[in-house]
């Protein structure tokens, strides 16, 4: 490691606060992402603001049909709970048990990683961010790779969930990280069908054409045939970018089975 | 990797080749450009600041154009060097091409990155080098349409 400053903050006007005063800073939650990069010299700031004691951010509750978890919550806190099962369901499945017990969900959120899972259970539930700006709908918080709608120094505070009637997440992992090669969450919620996929494109998406095709049949056979463009897909040595499309519709098949099982 | 695409640009081929020699323009479309030099005739200097997720960066490179056919085709030569973070190195064929809307920008890529950023970059690689191409010819065709 090199040096730099650690800042931990007690509260979040003291975490902007230290944010701003420094010509380059960034913020640590569960550090996941963030500490291997440091290792690595990937990235080499001069001062990094812990979040991990700022009070009443890793709390989940749940109210009127809406689970709220903080940004602090980890990985294993939300596999832990039991409103919406498909949510708990792909916390569980992120990373590794190392992995779940210091990750959060902020975190992954706020670092937007192509592969990460969380951004499907967002788009796909209809998910609302809550920083400590502002108010941020699920479907206008993804922008691009790894880039976010959140503002420098903004810090998510929540994330609202509204249970939906019924929800799956199908991926294909893979094997080493457990990154998504493809993840797709499928819903039925109050406010029609929802289809989220992460692992494709350069950030999570919702997928129209799955929705209107379940909206009418729920059922896996209503998404055969239905073309996928995969032509701005990512192709690593993991997976081609076509073979990228082929898995959206298989996972997004087996979500719809699970979710009518 | 390899990487290819095309952008139309409103403006003649000559009007494309003249803005794609200028430091000034060049820095002001490459995202993250601090400094734009030429060193010598064909050869440009670029410091570029790269931030994707976690990493963030800043390359020293060399661009050198070689078998400049102004206004239709050229081919550059680029090497960065990014400190502790790893390096790059590429091709690019660059072809101009006159159409009813102005001028087919067309280019075949083929890079390849090495140290740090290689173990663990590949899987964003190309997202990333295709984010940069498109904001790239964004900003330069935005120059016409203002």
């Amino acid at each position: 490691m090199y040096t730099f400053n650690f800042r931990r903050a007690s509260n979040l006007e003291e975490a902007q606060q230290l944010h701003q005063s420094s010509s380059d800073a960034v913020y640590v939650s569960g550090g996941m992402t963030l500490i291997p990069s440091l290792k690595l010299r990937l990235a080499s700031p001069d001062d990094v603001v812990d979040l991990s004691r700022i009070d009443g951010l890793s709390a989940i509750s749940s109210a009127d049909g809406v689970l709220s978890v903080g940004a602090m919550a980890r990985h294993c806190d939300v596999a832990a709970t039991t409103d919406i099962p498909a949510l708990a369901a792909l916390a569980n499945r992120i990373g590794d048990a190392q992995v779940r017990n210091r990750g959060t969900i902020g975190g992954s959120l706020a670092n937007n990683d192509p592969a990460a899972d969380y951004p499907a259970a967002v788009l796909g539930l209809g998910a609302t961010i809550h920083t400590n700006r502002r108010t941020i709908a699920g479907d206008d918080f993804f922008v691009d790779l790894f880039e976010t709608a959140l503002d420098d120094g903004e810090i998510i505070m929540r994330v609202d969930f509204p249970t939906p009637k019924r929800a799956a997440y199908a991926k294909f992992a893979n094997q080493a990280s457990k990154y998504a090669v493809v993840g797709v969450m499928v819903a039925e919620t109050d406010s029609g069908v929802r289809v989220g996929v992460t692992g494709a494109g350069a950030c999570a998406f919702r997928l129209t054409s799955f929705e209107d095709a379940l909206s009418t049949n729920m059922s896996a056979s209503a998404l055969a045939g239905i073309d996928v463009d995969s032509s701005d897909f990512n192709s690593d040595l993991h997976a081609s970018a076509a073979y990228r499309g082929s898995l959206v519709t298989v996972m997004a098949k087996q979500a719809v089975e699970q979710l009518t099982a | 990797m390899e990487e290819q695409g095309e952008f139309v640009i409103p403006a003649s081929p000559q009007d494309v080749w003249d803005a794609l020699q200028k430091p000034d323009i060049l820095k002001e479309c490459i995202d993250g450009c601090e400094e734009m030099t030429v060193t010598e005739e064909g050869i440009f200097a670029c410091v570029v600041a790269i931030k994707v997720g976690p990493v963030k960066a800043r390359f020293t490179g060399t661009v050198k154009m070689v078998e400049p056919k102004p206004p239709h085709s050229y081919v550059l030569e680029v090497s960065a060097r990014g400190g502790g973070a790893g390096f790059g190195s590429g091709r690019a064929e660059v072809n101009l091409q006159e159409v009813p809307e102005g001028t087919t920008l067309s280019y075949v890529v083929k890079g390849t990155i090495g140290g740090k950023l290689a173990q663990i970059g590949t899987r964003l690689f190309q997202s990333f080098s295709r984010k940069m191409t498109r904001t790239f010819f964004d900003r330069f065709s935005q120059r016409w349409v203002r």
